[in-house]
């Protein structure tokens, strides 16, 4: 898993983390049971302070997408939101109003977002098919 | 409780203000950086910090004590690494790690030999025949091995190749707060902001021997802003109190905003741009606006 982070994207760079951690797992990059890189070594690789990676698990670890098991790391836990649906759907509903807005910005009409939304979802579809296909080595290994 | 206290602190050198009126709090766990030019008074804090200097007027505290009555208890709980680094010319590497040892209650040894490895010091080198970058390796490796509550460093990374400094900063900050990270504090003064840029939690900007700005760094990244907008016709006038420098270029503005950035956008979209960008500012741009 290779993440990145951007300093001029004026989103804290903690939450960045939360962002491609939650995507990989939705997209099957990242499974249920598959361990997340440790602490001090994603932060050297990603060049920032131990804190912000610390930040970032401690915040997917309070919305349910991993766990920690002391001594052993951090792992990407069954897809089990701990959010009941009004939450679920207030959660959701501040990340589409935040595209919407984007999309008023950038003077994308309304059919044409969501004929986007259709695309996305047929793209993340396609590719957690492929990712359940496609073998594992690190696991047969096992 | 913070872990250094700086408050109205003043320090005089005969009529010269070095320090005057500068106030932050550090907590603990936190890697703070003191940012400011050559001379805005960073130095002459940390002396007032190690009892090195005796402050003029104003409040220090360092783990809840006072340096110029407590100081060797403040000074057993935490590392110092100076600007320009000095060893005894005839000892090697190994005797002045062992000599640097005998004065601290504690010494990890494996976390020596591992920063050694990782640097590539060898121990029966004659620390006289040392490059500068490598003598600040081995003054930082000095520095971690006791680990201390609390990492001083006084740039650092100044005089330093800056391939090896962005590295060797983040490899020495990992390492020392690896065991117990909510008790190791940094405490690192640089002009050389962007090396710190991710590794930096929250800092205080001096200038003049005043707290310019204190802030958490995803805080001030999420409040300046560069917007950048191109239109078809003569550009919309801009009068925002949150514009805190404004170019514009024929066609083109580019302005850099502090706070709210959506009325700004909002204006500028309202006249229909060809193009319009935004993008958060770097700590170092930070640092530049709010000295400009």
């Amino acid at each position: 898993m290779v993440f990145q982070v951007n300093f001029k994207s004026g989103l804290p760079v903690y939450l960045q983390l939360v962002d491609q951690i939650k995507a990989a797992a939705a997209s099957g990059a990242l499974r249920a049971g598959d361990a997340l890189p440790s602490i001090r070594p994603l932060a050297e690789q990603l060049r920032v302070n131990r804190n912000t990676v610390a930040k970032a698990y401690t915040e997917l670890e309070g919305q349910g997408v991993i766990e920690t098991l002391p001594g052993k790391g951090c792992f990407v836990r069954e897809n089990a939101t701990p959010f009941r649906k009004e939450v679920r759907e207030r959660l959701l509903s501040q990340a589409i109003d935040a595209a919407l807005v984007q999309a008023h910005h950038l003077q994308v009409p309304a059919d044409a977002f969501l004929e986007l939304v259709q695309k996305r979802l047929k793209a993340f579809e396609r590719q957690a098919q492929q990712n359940s296909n496609s073998p594992r080595s690190e696991k047969e290994n096992v | 409780m913070s872990v250094i206290e700086i408050e109205n602190l003043v320090r005089l050198f005969g009529k010269a203000e070095a320090v005057n009126g500068l106030r932050l709090a550090v907590r603990p766990g936190c890697c703070y950086g003191f940012f400011g030019r050559n001379g805005a008074g960073k130095t002459t804090t940390i002396k007032c910090l190690l009892n090195l200097l005796r402050p003029t007027f104003g409040r220090i505290r360092v783990f809840g004590l006072d340096p110029s009555r407590d100081e060797v208890a403040i000074k057993s709980r935490l590392s110092y690494v100076p600007d320009a680094v000095a060893f005894y010319p005839w000892m090697t590497v190994r005797e002045t790690l062992n000599y640097l040892a005998s004065f601290r209650a504690s010494w990890n040894w494996s976390k020596e030999r591992e920063l050694l490895d990782r640097f590539r010091l060898r121990a029966d080198q004659g620390v006289s025949g040392l490059s500068k970058g490598q003598k600040m390796q081995l003054a930082l490796i000095a520095a971690i091995a006791p680990e201390p509550e609390l990492l001083v460093l006084d740039e650092p990374t100044s005089g330093l190749d800056p391939i090896v400094r962005r590295e060797f900063i983040q490899t020495v900050i990992g390492a020392y707060q690896e065991g117990d990270p909510e008790h190791r504090t940094i405490f690192v003064s640089t002009h050389l902001i962007s090396e710190f840029e991710g590794l930096i939690d929250e800092f205080t900007i001096i200038e003049q021997g005043r707290t310019v700005m204190s802030l958490e760094a995803d805080a001030a990244r999420e409040q300046f802003h560069r917007i950048r907008a191109r239109f078809t016709d003569v550009p919309p006038a801009l009068d925002f109190k949150e514009i805190v420098k404004a170019n514009r270029d024929g066609r083109e503005w580019e302005v850099v905003v502090r706070g709210n950035v959506q009325p700004v956008l909002d204006r500028m979209q309202a006249c229909r741009p060809e193009s319009l960008t935004r993008e958060a500012l770097s700590l170092e741009e930070i640092f530049m606006t709010a000295l400009a």
